[in-house]
């Protein structure tokens, strides 16, 4: 059995058929929370704005046109939500760490602690880089279809993608040299063992 | 080799859509590139970050919100369905082939008909008569506008909401149709409309009061969620006496009412 394309499912939800947006809320409730936690760093936040954009569509769902890949499509949305919420609250527009866990220079496998430092060195970025990698590594959404979402030219999207990544990089690598000091004073401090019970 | 052209390719080799010969450059560069050669490994370990998952609450709010949508689909009266494909397949030509159409199409022939008319007889005085026609056209929009929203088909009234947002300034008895749409109208969509094309016109007492009032009004829960979230983006200063009263409503649907205690908490 195939999958009927979201773009189907969208031109039943326009026509009336509400229920049908339940297929399309199943498809894509996690990535687009992964979108806005990941950007966002608040999961409260991140839920709101997922039900943002599923009532979004069903107030707009009429603005729907057959041929509209509804991928492109529900990431407007979604980014138009983001966008709009911040306007009306300025305070929370900082990014918020609930979600990154503590990096421990011990203890930790070291693909895991890679992981949690590429973490942090993404939510390091400003917010149009780390938006643009989430955009293209996340929600794996072509280059042409992050041009017309971000409204410009196929060559800038190479360019800024190319840019935030060249910025991740030395973010990453001046997190990964502060976890190695980290590790270096920690082992500098552990008493030699044994050393308290020589008299 | 410099890293300049092969950071162009860069972007296109991480996705996999150069050619073999192009891919092979890149690949070379990346052997004796330390810089390049950790970009790559790191949009590769991007992959690898964990996947957040959404509460199992988030699908019972969308639930939520899609009954709320059904009810307020269901207060709709029989054969919208029909209207609804029709407007669908609306464009600009078929509207212009509609009684309502030709005869717009007429008034703005004849002023324009008017206006050449007048630039050719006397061009001196051409700015003044250009300012005077385009107020003319607009009140003959904004007459569109009016007889439409009268309409008995939802289709044309939602066509006369659409129209009414062409236009910066509206006059006080279009505001005031418009108002009597977002109170009156029987379908949830025209009113959504309606409420979509007011909240542009907030600055205006009138239509500020108008819209917020109609709150405890309306029994659409699509309609009262919006018009909560236009509340706050208005910042109402009787924003939380009017989510009380709102609150306390006997039998207030389930979505709205989660609506209510977030704008509460937005408000603090």
């Amino acid at each position: 059995m195939t999958l009927a394309p979201d773009e189907d499912l969208m031109l039943q939800v326009r026509d009336g058929a509400g229920e049908t947006l339940g297929v399309l809320f199943d498809r894509y409730q996690t990535p687009l929370f992964n979108f806005y936690s990941k950007l966002t760093g608040n999961r409260t936040l991140s839920e709101d704005l997922v039900q943002e954009v599923f009532l979004r569509i069903l107030k707009y769902r009429q603005s729907y046109r057959p041929g509209t890949p509804f991928r492109a499509w529900i990431y407007q949305i979604a980014r138009n939500a983001r966008i709009d919420h911040f306007r009306k609250f300025r305070r929370e527009a900082t990014f918020e760490p609930e979600m990154l866990p503590p990096v421990l220079p011990t203890d930790s496998a070291q693909e895991q602690q890679e992981v949690e430092l590429l973490q942090r060195a993404l939510q390091q970025l400003p917010e149009e880089k780390r938006e643009i990698l989430l955009l293209c590594r996340f929600q794996e959404l072509k280059y042409e279809e992050i041009a017309s979402l971000l409204g410009c030219e196929l060559n800038t999207v190479r360019t800024r993608i190319h840019r935030a990544l060249q910025e991740l990089r030395k973010n990453f690598r001046q997190l990964a040299q502060g976890t190695l000091l980290k590790k270096a004073e920690a082992a500098g401090n552990i008493p030699p063992r044994g050393g308290r019970h020589e008299v | 080799m410099k890293c300049e052209p092969i950071s162009e390719l860069l972007p296109d080799y991480l996705q996999g859509s150069l050619s073999a010969e192009q891919r092979h450059t890149v690949e070379a560069h990346l052997e004796q590139c330390a810089d390049c050669c950790e970009e790559a490994a790191l949009w590769k370990k991007l992959s690898l970050l964990p996947v957040d998952q959404p509460s199992p609450e988030s699908r019972e709010r969308f639930e939520a919100l899609l009954q709320a949508y059904q009810a307020g689909r269901s207060n709709q009266p029989k054969g919208g369905s029909e209207w609804r494909k029709r407007f669908a397949s609306w464009n600009i030509f078929h509207w212009l082939r509609s009684p309502l159409g030709a005869a717009a199409w007429s008034a703005a022939v004849l002023i324009i008909g008017i206006f050449a008319g007048l630039q050719i007889a006397n061009s001196k005085s051409s700015s003044q008569e250009i300012s005077v026609l385009r107020d003319e056209l607009t009140s003959t929009k904004q007459l569109v506008v009016l007889s439409m929203l009268q309409q008995q088909s939802a289709s044309a009234r939602l066509e006369g909401v659409t129209w009414s947002t062409r236009e910066q300034q509206l006059d006080p008895p279009v505001l005031s149709a418009l108002l009597h749409t977002l109170r009156y109208d029987q379908s949830v969509d025209v009113r959504l409309a309606a409420l979509d094309a007011l909240s542009r016109h907030g600055r205006q007492p009138q239509v500020h009061k108008g819209v917020l009032d109609s709150l405890q009004q309306d029994q659409s829960p699509l309609v009262q969620v919006a018009l909560i979230d236009l509340m706050l983006e208005w910042r109402d200063r009787d924003a939380a006496h009017r989510l009380q009263e709102l609150e306390q409503t006997p039998n207030l649907n389930p979505t709205v009412r989660q609506r209510v205690e977030w704008a509460k908490s937005k408000l603090n």
